[in-house]
């Protein structure tokens, strides 16, 4: 099984809020393989929102997201991407 | 059906109104969500629930329980579609419903619920009510406010599965009859506050929410007082109530007092007249005492706002802000989508001008941070300008829709945070090869679209008199160019009180740029905070604008303070505040020569309420 993971800044100043997370979940759903996105070793299935919601990741957490299975890599890459980029959000 | 105690005895033939019962007044503390008074009678709305049936259930009825759960899981959702489908009301609403419908369906809520039925053998709504409460409170301990918020979300997703389990509707019904009502909530949901109307509701009052909450926004689209965050409203007001809201200040009256109520009206009169005479001025031209004219634009964002804009007359849109499309999504805006918008917008404000200005998103992808994340300055970095021309193609797309959507009124374009005339220069450059290769797709547009730099940094102020020669027009963004050129993000805290638009710094820029358009015959507009206060209009006027663009709101009250002053008199002050040598001096003149002439329209009025002693949600003392 293919394997992989990043480290990530949420950079966004309102966080890991309903929209972001909402985001972070409609990314991670297109993916076929198992993601998980933790913060200081709680762990949620990213392709739920109420598990990102509940990480309260505020402006300045670090994310660490990992993935197994198929395009792991690719979905490593869209997602820290999509959080580097504050979720498209304005301040 | 029929609760006890209340309505009983023949009680409601009575005059049930506040004066007559010897109920004192209570004076709640909230938040202004939108502005205006009103007076009326409470009409309580349940949008929590009334109360979660605990009921046990054995073990071979679990897997039933689970069912029935995972039914109104999906009846819930496929409501919250429909709603979300209809709302029409803009990208932002419409995606907290997308968020809601993803969450309703969420995984980890589903998986604890399920789990709870099964091990716990309680209810579907009993499982579900303890999950929530979990959630909720775990998210309202977040350290960051903004995400402590979010437990109302899971609350509110909640709520429309319990709904469903319990059969309750969750539209907004109201009594059939003529009557206004101010509706107080606990909070109302972009469901619920989207099935309000104007000629049903009066004002609003919510138990929770902020400025920013939906309930205010809502509100002020239909110009209807709000107070939101009023905390314990609920137990204090019954329906049929009389209650004052002063949606101005963020107060709520219960059970007024007949001279309070004499006061209330007075002040809702006098407000309403206000806003009717600036009303009224909306088909003036803005005219100074000496008979100069002065173009008020407007400032906007969603198509929607164009019609309210002109509504409060203003001449045309002197800054359309296209960030909106780009927002919330994850592949920009095509080509089609965005000249069918723009379209509309030009459409609805002709023959007016509409200045568009292209994207002012940046930071690492998208939409501007003014905050500095850890290590980056997004405010410095590859932003509007900028990165349309690092991205060409993305440019480009803008760029076709805007020459394509010319040819539906008066287009103009204007270009963020040009800081030298070599990316202006590329700007047109690329303008140019979009106007080609709209032509030669044989599509129709304007035989010319003005295309115009904005000037925000400090370096484009210096540069003016080079920048005009090959820009149609400038447009100033104060509040830009009052961060760079002093060095201050406004939204650090710790920097309030430095980045002052008063600046002798800022209006010497202001100056020279007017100077730099004077020469060569190109306008120059101001969009920006500067634009809507009348004192730095005042100094606006005097360093020679004549053109602003601001919240459309604001030009009404704008009109009259224009046509307060001569130009005479603003030139004269705009030279003693080009000769200060601190903001402070500045500022110190400005108002102390012109802040009595705007008194009314600064604040004015005093408080209907004076000498009510404030409480938060407690009883006063009949006097």
């Amino acid at each position: 099984m293919p394997l992989a993971k990043g480290n990530f800044l949420v950079r966004n100043r309102l966080g890991l809020h309903a929209r972001a997370a909402t985001k972070l979940v409609t990314l991670a759903s297109r993916f076929p393989c198992e993601i998980s996105v933790s913060r200081d070793g709680q762990v949620a299935n990213a392709k739920s929102v109420m598990g990102v919601l509940l990480l309260c990741g505020a402006k300045g957490t670090q994310l660490l997201v990992e993935a197994e299975g198929d395009e792991a890599e690719n979905a490593i890459r869209e997602i820290g991407a999509l959080i580097d980029a504050g979720f498209g959000e304005g301040e | 059906m029929l609760d006890s105690g209340r309505g009983s005895e023949g009680v409601n033939e009575q005059d049930n109104s506040p004066q007559s019962s010897k109920v004192a007044p209570v004076l709640l503390d909230g938040i202004a969500g939108s502005p205006g008074l009103a007076i009326g009678r409470a009409l309580v709305i349940e949008t929590r629930r009334p109360g979660v049936v605990h009921r046990r259930v054995a073990k071979h009825q679990a897997e039933d329980e689970v069912q029935r759960y995972r039914i109104a899981v999906e009846s819930a959702a496929s409501e919250l579609q429909d709603v979300a489908s209809r709302a029409s009301g803009g990208a932002v609403e419409s995606s907290i419903l997308q968020a809601y419908v993803l969450m309703v369906q969420d995984q980890t809520l589903g998986q604890d619920v399920e789990r709870r039925i099964q091990l716990d053998l309680v209810c579907a709504e009993w499982a579900l009510d303890m999950a929530v409460e979990q959630m909720a409170s775990q998210l309202a301990l977040a350290p960051d406010p903004y995400l402590a918020e979010r437990s109302h979300d899971v609350q509110f997703v909640g709520d429309r599965i319990l709904a469903v389990l319990s059969g309750r509707k969750t539209r907004v019904s109201l009594p059939e009859s003529d009557e206004l009502w101010v509706i107080v909530a606990h909070d109302l949901s972009p469901a619920e506050t989207a099935s309000l109307s104007r000629d049903r509701v009066m004002a609003l009052v919510t138990e929770v929410g902020t400025r920013t909450s939906h309930t205010a926004i809502v509100a002020r689209a239909l110009e209807i007082p709000a107070v939101v965050g009023t905390a314990g409203i609920l137990q204090h007001v019954a329906n049929n109530d009389l209650v004052v809201v002063d949606g101005l200040r963020g107060r709520v009256v219960l059970s007024p007092t007949g001279d309070l109520i004499d006061r209330a009206k007075l002040r809702a009169e006098r407000y309403s007249a206000l806003t009717r005479e600036l009303r009224e001025l909306r088909d003036r031209p803005a005219t100074t005492r000496c008979g100069t004219h002065i173009h008020l634009r407007a400032n906007i964002e969603l198509p929607a706002e164009a019609d309210v804009a002109l509504a409060h007359g203003a001449e045309g849109i002197g800054l359309y802000r296209t960030e909106f499309l780009y927002v919330d999504r994850s592949e920009p805006p095509s080509e089609e989508e965005q000249y069918v918008t723009y379209r509309h917008v030009l459409e609805a404000v002709a023959p007016l001008p509409v200045t568009l200005r292209t994207f002012d998103i940046g930071g690492d992808k998208i939409v501007p941070s003014l905050h500095v994340p850890q290590g980056a300055n997004p405010a410095l970095g590859l932003r509007a300008v900028r990165l349309g021309l690092a991205r060409p193609e993305l440019f480009l797309t803008q760029l076709r829709a805007l020459v394509r959507a010319s040819a539906h009124g008066r287009l103009q374009i204007m270009i963020p945070m040009i800081s030298s005339v070599a990316e202006f220069r590329a700007t047109l450059r690329l303008l140019a090869q979009a106007v080609d290769e709209i032509d030669a797709r044989n599509l129709s547009r304007a035989a010319f679209i003005p295309c115009g730099c904005m000037v925000e940094v400090p370096s484009a102020a210096i540069m003016a008199n080079e920048l005009a020669l090959e820009a149609a027009f400038l447009s100033i963004g104060t509040n830009d160019l009052v961060q760079y050129s002093l060095a201050v993000d406004r939204s650090r805290p710790e920097l309030v009180g430095l980045g002052s638009s008063f600046d002798p710094a800022v209006l010497r820029l202001i100056r020279r740029t007017v100077r730099a358009g004077e020469r060569h015959h190109r306008p120059v507009l101001v969009c920006g905070a500067m634009a809507s206060d009348p004192l730095t209009v005042l100094l606006l006027l005097g360093l020679g604008i004549r053109e602003l663009s601001m919240e459309g709101s604001a030009i009404p009250e704008l009109k009259e303070a224009i046509s307060r002053i001569s130009i005479w008199e603003a030139e004269q002050l705009a030279d003693d505040a080009l000769a200060c040598s601190t903001a402070e001096e500045v500022e110190r003149m400005v108002t102390e020569s012109y802040a009595p002439y705007f008194a009314d329209l600064l604040d004015g009025e005093p408080a209907f309420e004076a000498g009510l002693p404030r409480s938060s949600g407690r009883s006063l003392d009949p006097s």
